[in-house]
This record gives structure tokens, C-alpha cells and sequence, in this order.
């Protein structure tokens, strides 16, 4: 194995990580939505209690769904983690 | 336990050489098999559920099994408010039961089917034709292909790439959460085998070397994040994904 | 070209994030599997069985209202034949007590009318006595008178005298 493959290999391990790494601050965007969805579904419920069934499933359904952006930068950092390091080992060998 | 902790993916069993070029080789995967199972299971659940139905004084198992079928009916009936999507029931209804069957048949140990992204792909096509077909159906092949050029012809590849993602967000979605399910668990478990083989290393001699490889740790604590990871997200997940299905397939029906 | 050739039996693993064309292509076919047995064994025999009891249930609506309006129809004709047996009481009593009041009227006017008749033949008797009595006494004081007249006459009296004492008797008896 020559110096450069190694070097190559290095290189796409670290951009692996990196964008490993950038692709889960996807999970700010939902923390944010689901935390405002949350406190506005408390809200909901501090005015009207006797709603607080339809307020709590309503919103379970609706994090779940805001956390669907958070879902795919995890999947793609779980590709460049497990998947794509791989793929550039075999590609570069 | 290794020490080095990694998510694969299903395993493939046997593989059946087709010889066709593009597709590849048949491979009966994990996926498959316990796809296989869980039908069976629902079959299974079906048939004892609806056996020797009466008219009157009915049996627990019976209204059980009427209380399924009330349910779905609601389902369909809530979400789409009227009763011309009768005809989806049966489809929405075994979508969600093979999910929901899917998602939580890892806690037997078993691979989950919806964690192979092939079957949440395959059930996001079906609902993808079916979106199409009901809105060519509701405005004609010409109308179809005028939505997209709305509300201006510009907007064309955005409506074509919006449309396009519906099937890929669905599938993504579900696949997503069921695999982050699958990873966290993986992690636990290895952790703390880890941890449990740290501690029991502790004892000298045979049995520790013994003892040590025993996960006595993975009992009871993955049980707690299970309830999230499985049950919670499991359901709601198959839930979403019927709601969406339901929803799409109703707003494709309006005309417009 | 056996069947090793054709069948491979594995121990790899497939990538976590893959489609597989075969994979899904037969999970598809799953899919639609599991919506006929759903149907078949779920479905149909519950939906079937809903259907039944909705039948049975209408049906008995339909019998207890049917039931209801009979009962009603009974009623009403019970009620209306009360209601007819009442006012043919009524008439009847009515018509009793005109015909006693009637018969009442008549048996007064016939007793007040015999009373009268009765009172007037008593009268027009009594008039009668009266007159028979009042003859009976003047032949009676005639005679007498005669007789008187007759003693007198023995007694010397003249024609004159005697005449005019009769008259004047008869007079004041007559009077």
C-alpha cells in the first residue's frame, strides 16, 4: 500500500466523519420545532384541560412527523459512518 | 462480545441466481423470512380471532376482533370524512398491522422487516401508484399533467420533484426511526456487554474468563429505552404512515 | 449446471442502507398477500357477521314499531268506542228522563185534571143535595104547613086569614 493510498484513505475516513458529524445538526431544526409544538400544546391544554386527549395525540402525530428532517441527517450519518467508508475502502483498494 | 461495535444489515440466507444482467441475484434476506413470519402471525391472529363468530352474546375474542374492524373502519372513514374510500380499508388496515407487527417483532429478537429500507421503499411504491392512479382517475391523464404545470409552468421540475417526494419521505421516514431504533439498541447492548465484561473481568481465574462473557448487564435496562425506541416510535410510525397514505390518496381524489 | 449453480447458501450480510430490486419486489407481492388474507379472514367474516346483526337489529325496530302502531291503532279504537259508548249512555239516560219527566207531566195533568173533574162533579152533586134538599124541605115544611093549616082550620079561622098566613109562611120558608 503506497503512501498516497493511505493518504487517500485518511482523507475520505476524515470527510466521512466530518460530514458524519454536520449531517446530525439536522437535529437542531426538530429540537426547535418539536419544542415550540410541545409549549404551544401545553399551552393548549393550561386553556382548555378538558381537550387535553385530541392536544396530546394531535401533537404526538405532529413531532413525530417535524422529526422526520431530524430522522434523515441521522440515516445519512449513519451511511457515511457505516455504509460509505466501505464503499471508498473498496473503491480505493 | 467484540469490542468493536457495527450495524450491518440483514442477513442474507441463500441466494438464487437468476441470471438476468441488471437486477442481480434473488437473495432471500432476513427481511424476507421475518416478513414471512409476521404474516403468518397476522394470518395466525386472524383466523383464532374470528373463529366460530355468533350473532348474540358474543365472546371477548369476537369483539375484539369487531373492535378492529370498527377501528379501521373509523380510521378511514375520520381521515378521508366521507365513505367512498371504503375500498382503502383492508389495505390500510394490513399496511398498519404488518408495521406495527413489523416494528415490534425486534423485541422478540428477530430482525425487524421495516428495518431494510427495500420494505418501506416497496410499501411507499404501492402507495405512490395508487396516489397517481386515483388522480388520473379523478381529473384524466390530461389534467394529471397539467397539476404540474400549476400554479405557473415554471414551477414544473419543483412539482415533478415534490411529487417525487412524497413516496421517498414516506419510506425514508419510517425506515429512519425504525433504524434508529435499531443502532441505539445495538449500542446499548454492546455497551453495556462492555461494561458487564469490565466488571466480571474483575473476578481472577476461569470463571471470570467465563463469566465475563455473559452480557449480565443487557438485562432490564434496554427494556426502558425500548419502550421508546420500539414500542413508542413503532406504532407511531406505522400510524403516520397510514395517516399520510390515507391522506394523500384523499387529496388526490379532490378535484383541482 | 446443478442446483449449486442456481442456489447459493449465504452467510453475508446485506448494506444497512440499500434497496434491493428482488427484495422489494417481493415485498410488494407480501403486501398485497397480506391484504387478501386480511380481507379473507378478517374482513369478510366480521363484516359479514356486523351485517347480520344490523338485519337482525333493524328488523326488530321494524317489529316493535310495527307493534307500537297496532297497540296505538287498538287504542285509538278503544277510545273511540269509549267515547261512543259514553254519549250512548248519555242519550240513553237523557232520553230516560225525558220520558219519565214526560210520563210524570202526563200522570199530573191527568190526576190534576181528574182531581177537577172529580171536584166539579162533587160540586155540581153537593148543588144537586142541595137543591133536592132544599125541595125535599119544602114539600116537607108544605106538608106541614098543611098540617098546620089543618089544626089551624079546625080552629075557626076565616078563608082570609088562612090564606095569607100560608102564603106568608111559604115565603119565609122559601126566603
Amino acid at each position: 500500500m503506497g503512501d498516497f493510498q493511505v493518504l487517500a484513505k485518511g482523507i475520505a475516513l476524515a470527510g466521512c466523519g466530518i460530514g458524519a458529524g454536520c449531517a446530525l445538526i439536522a437535529g437542531i431544526g426538530p429540537g426547535i420545532g418539536e419544542g415550540t409544538a410541545v409549549s404551544k400544546a401545553l399551552e393548549a391544554i393550561g386553556r382548555q384541560p378538558e381537550c387535553k386527549s385530541d392536544v396530546t395525540s394531535t401533537m404526538l402525530l405532529g413531532c413525530a412527523v417535524a422529526e422526520t428532517t431530524g430522522i434523515y441527517g441521522f440515516v445519512t450519518g449513519l451511511l457515511l459512518i457505516f455504509v460509505a467508508p466501505g464503499m471508498f475502502m473498496n473503491y480505493l483498494n | 462480545m467484540s469490542k468493536e461495535f457495527s450495524v450491518v444489515g440483514p442477513k442474507v440466507y441463500a441466494t438464487i441466481r437468476t441470471g438476468i444482467p441488471v437486477l442481480g441475484d434473488l437473495k432471500i434476506t432476513e427481511t424476507l423470512v421475518v416478513t414471512w413470519i409476521v404474516m403468518l402471525i397476522i394470518t395466525g391472529l386472524c383466523i383464532f380471532l374470528t373463529r366460530d363468530l355468533k350473532m348474540e352474546n358474543i365472546s371477548k375474542r369476537q369483539a375484539f376482533a369487531e373492535m378492529l374492524v370498527e377501528m379501521g373502519n373509523n380510521f378511514v372513514r375520520n381521515n378521508t370524512g366521507s365513505t367512498k374510500f371504503d375500498k382503502l380499508i383492508p389495505f390500510v388496515s394490513a399496511l398498519f398491522v404488518t408495521s406495527v407487527v413489523s416494528n415490534l417483532i425486534s423485541l422478540t429478537g428477530l430482525r425487524s422487516p421495516t428495518a431494510d429500507l427495500s420494505t418501506e421503499a416497496a410499501w411507499a411504491l404501492v402507495v405512490f401508484t395508487m396516489i397517481t392512479a386515483t388522480k388520473i382517475k379523478t381529473n384524466g391523464f390530461g389534467g394529471y399533467l397539467k397539476g404540474f404545470t400549476t400554479p405557473i409552468a415554471v414551477m414544473t421540475p419543483f412539482n415533478i420533484l415534490s411529487e417525487l417526494a412524497t413516496p421517498v419521505s414516506m419510506a425514508c421516514r419510517h425506515f429512519g426511526n425504525i433504524l434508529s431504533g435499531v443502532v441505539i439498541d445495538g449500542l446499548i447492548y454492546w455497551a453495556l456487554g462492555l461494561a458487564s465484561a469490565a466488571l466480571l473481568g474483575l473476578i481472577p481465574g476461569a470463571v471470570g474468563d467465563f463469566l465475563s462473557k455473559i452480557p449480565i448487564l443487557g438485562v432490564g435496562l434496554p427494556a426502558i429505552t425500548g419502550v421508546y425506541f420500539d414500542w413508542f416510535s413503532g406504532c407511531m410510525q406505522a400510524f403516520i404512515f397510514c395517516m399520510l397514505t390515507v391522506m394523500y390518496i384523499a387529496n388526490a381524489a379532490e378535484e383541482g | 449446471m446443478g442446483i449449486k449453480a442456481l442456489l447459493a447458501v449465504t452467510a453475508e450480510n446485506q448494506a444497512l442502507v440499500t434497496v434491493n430490486f428482488w427484495t422489494l419486489i417481493l415485498q410488494i407481492c407480501n403486501l398485497f398477500i397480506q391484504v387478501f388474507l386480511i380481507k379473507k379472514f378478517l374482513f369478510k367474516p366480521i363484516n359479514n357477521i356486523l351485517e347480520k346483526r344490523q338485519n337482525l337489529a333493524d328488523k326488530a325496530i321494524k317489529e316493535a314499531r310495527e307493534a307500537k302502531e297496532e297497540a296505538d291503532s287498538l287504542k285509538d279504537q278503544y277510545e273511540s268506542s269509549l267515547t261512543k259508548a259514553h254519549s250512548e249512555a248519555a242519550q240513553i239516560v237523557s232520553d230516560a228522563q225525558k220520558e219519565a219527566q214526560t210520563k210524570a207531566d202526563a200522570l199530573v195533568q191527568d190526576a190534576q185534571k181528574e182531581a177537577a173533574d172529580i171536584k166539579a162533579r162533587a160540586a155540581a152533586d153537593i148543588e144537586q143535595e142541595k137543591k133536592k134538599a132544599i125541595n125535599e124541605a119544602k114539600d116537607e115544611i108544605g106538608g106541614l104547613a098543611m098540617d098546620i093549616a089543618g089544626k089551624v082550620v079546625e080552629k075557626e079561622i076565616n078563608e082570609n086569614d088562612h090564606k095569607k098566613l100560608i102564603e106568608d109562611f111559604i115565603s119565609k120558608v122559601g126566603a
